[in-house]
């Protein structure tokens, strides 16, 4: 095989580079932040009626040290009864699964065909 | 209490100070010596070895 | 060729051969040792605790195992390549070398991000606890946080561009203070010493596992953080004076040490607080250790396990930038990256390109995101790296079988390890899907973006032979 030699690359060419990639770094990060759709928040679904330490299921010991951490019944309410919720569909785990997948195929696939033209310019062919 | 804002105040002085530490080196650096020296790095330096004995 | 042999001090291939101004060699196994722990004993201050809240504290324990067994993989077949591939860049080296260019673009990015994420995490933690003492010392009013998180993140970045020994020294002493302060904390809670405060059975009673056992699965999402990290270990390799010996023994002994401290961390702390307020990293408990201390009674134990804290996020944000800026560097070497990155200092032989420029990134994250968000965004790096090991280590058995190549270190019950990471990997991802799927989609769609763009554009930059480095045989099948 020819021996690939790599062009030389100016520097503003360089500089779009590194800017594309910033960009694309803090856009996948900030993008889901923007559209609200990131991350799960917990929820209170069942409120207690009047907060004690018992509506809010917490024994002695529990309650004693909410009451060292300075919350009483009322400011640990939210704290307390807050859950997530896990419910999910089919059809979402499913994408998520094909997403994956194809994300690992289309590396290995095209790391594949790049590594046999390394390992040729490298060894030679057979 | 006064000293906490004093203590924000040395916090962005000193924040200040690191940088400009940096970027004056960063830029005495990349004037005084040539780009061919600074990049010439090489992967476990036996790119260089290999790249010769394939010459010889 | 036969005249290099990576096991041997002299004969390494590592001369200063071709190179003018290379990085400086000369680090031990301790700073191994502690780069690997100094980035991830954080996690036992500020963020494993998540786990706590995603499915109760038994979960979280159960998370802290398996999570454990998984790192175990990872450190196992970590040492065995990274004892051959002893390069900057780590694992990306690995992947360039064994699986492919795209691959090893990707590793290199993954690494680069779950660090970069988790330097903007500690500077976040940093800011938060430095506004705690405000309170403490009579503060009124609050602080503001901002000159700290800017401060603490520069301060670091200034020492890591002044050189790598004096760098990781100093890792290696705010790390031991560290943990010896986790040692002290269980200790005098356990009733080893004096009178113990955990009370687990009281403690556990009726919340054993508030959401049944999906949530003990969504608790490994935040698993691992016990231990993210410790594969970071590799990317001192090119540092290290001799990275057959060193690389192994620290990782293998950083991985032990976190094992005890993550265990013994989950005991003290879900003994004395209660698992909805540890749960909750954001509203409840920010840094649990600090808050174990807090309930203790004394002033002691507060201060010592402040300290602690500040000096994990100090110890984890210094070897992130470290570790970030080797695969930065690494890539920019072979022009995977922008060969202007490729520079090293010719004074402080540190890669002071690559370290200015990930400065503004991490500050960028750390002011302007919520400290959830950045550490998934750092886990989902991290657990994409996990899942390209076992697909590594294979590849690199059947390529270089044992006996073709000289390894450093040889991992035991191949291919075991590998098939229990990749299904632990497997779990994790579920986990996070069912709190963040949106961002693992996001980030998917991410890299497959760069990673078309780096196959049709950027790759005609890199030199296809001469980045093939090491000086092993023709692979098998090829």
């Amino acid at each position: 095989m020819a021996h690939y030699s790599a062009p030389k690359q100016g520097k503003a060419s360089q500089l779009i580079d590194v800017i594309v990639l910033v960009a694309l770094t803090v856009g996948a990060l900030f993008v889901p932040l923007w559209l609200g759709m990131a991350g799960s928040t917990k929820t209170v679904s069942n409120p207690a009626e009047a907060p004690t330490w018992e509506a809010l299921g917490q024994n002695a010991a529990q309650a004693a040290q909410y009451e060292a951490l300075g919350y009483d019944p009322a400011s640990a309410h939210d704290l307390i009864l807050a859950r997530f919720d896990y419910s999910f569909t089919a059809g979402a785990l499913i994408a998520m699964i094909v997403v994956v997948v194809l994300y690992y195929v289309l590396l290995l696939r095209f790391s594949e065909s790049e590594y046999r033209e390394v390992i040729a310019e490298k060894f030679g062919e057979k | 209490m006064q000293t906490w804002n004093y203590i924000e105040y040395a916090a962005w002085g000193l924040s200040a100070l690191f940088g400009l530490y940096m970027l004056v080196d960063w830029f005495r650096t990349d004037t005084s010596y040539s780009e061919d020296v600074l990049t010439s790095s090489r992967e476990g330096e036996l790119e260089a070895l290999t790249e010769e004995e394939h010459k010889a | 060729m036969a005249d290099i042999d990576i096991t041997s001090k002299t004969m390494d291939g590592m001369g200063p051969h071709g190179t003018k101004v290379g990085l400086l060699r000369v680090l031990g196994p301790a700073h191994v040792w502690a780069l690997g722990v100094g980035i991830v004993l954080v996690g036992e201050y500020m963020g494993w605790n998540f786990a706590v809240g995603k499915g109760g504290a038994y979960a979280a324990l159960i998370a802290c195992w398996f999570a454990g067994i998984l790192y175990t993989c990872v450190a196992m077949i970590d040492s065995e390549v990274t004892s051959t591939v002893a390069a900057a860049g780590g694992q990306y080296t690995q992947a360039k070398h064994i699986v492919g260019p795209l691959m090893a673009f990707n590793v290199g990015l993954y690494l680069t991000f779950a660090y970069t994420m988790l330097e903007a995490a500690n500077a976040i933690t940093a800011g938060y606890l430095i506004s705690v003492v405000a309170t403490m010392t009579g503060y009124e009013g609050a602080l503001d946080q901002r000159p700290f998180i800017i401060l603490s993140i520069l301060f670091l970045a200034w020492l890591n561009y002044r050189g790598v020994l004096a760098t990781l020294t100093f890792n290696l002493v705010i790390t031991a203070i560290a943990f010896v302060a986790i040692l002290v904390l269980f200790v005098s809670t356990s009733g080893i010493i004096g009178t113990g405060i955990v009370q687990h059975a009281a403690l556990f009673e009726g919340h054993e596992l508030p959401y049944g056992w999906i949530g003990v699965l969504a608790a490994m999402h935040f698993g691992l953080w016990y231990y993210l990290g410790i594969e970071g270990t590799t990317q001192a390799a090119e540092e290290v004076r001799s990275p057959a010996r060193a690389l192994p023994f620290g990782t293998l002994a950083g991985i032990m040490t976190l094992l005890i401290a993550a265990t013994l961390t989950w005991y003290t702390c879900s003994g004395v607080l209660p698992w909805e307020f540890l749960g909750d990293g954001v509203n409840g408990s920010v840094a649990p250790l600090f808050d174990t201390a807090r309930l203790s009674g004394s002033n002691a134990l507060v201060w010592l396990l402040g300290i602690g804290t500040l000096f994990a996020t100090l110890a984890s944000a210094n070897g992130c930038i470290n570790d970030a800026s080797r695969a930065w560097f690494a890539m920019g070497r072979d022009k995977y990256l922008p060969g202007w990155f490729g520079a090293v200092h010719p004074k402080y032989r540190t890669p002071y390109r690559s370290i200015v420029f990930l400065v503004p990134i991490a500050l960028i994250f750390a002011l302007g995101a919520p400290l959830d968000q950045v550490i998934t965004f750092s886990i989902l790096s991290g657990l994409l790296e996990y899942t390209f090991m076992p697909l590594n280590i294979i590849l690199f058995r059947k390529k270089w079988p044992m006996g073709s190549i000289k390894r450093g270190y040889e991992h035991p019950f191949h291919p075991l390890p590998a098939i229990v990471l990749l299904c632990l990997c497997g779990i994790t991802f579920f986990a996070v899907f069912l709190g963040y799927g949106t961002q693992l989609v996001a980030m998917i769609g991410f890299y497959i973006v760069v990673s078309l763009w780096f196959h049709f554009w950027r790759y005609r930059f890199v030199n296809r032979g001469a980045q093939f480095t090491m000086p092993w045989p023709k692979p098998q099948g090829y």
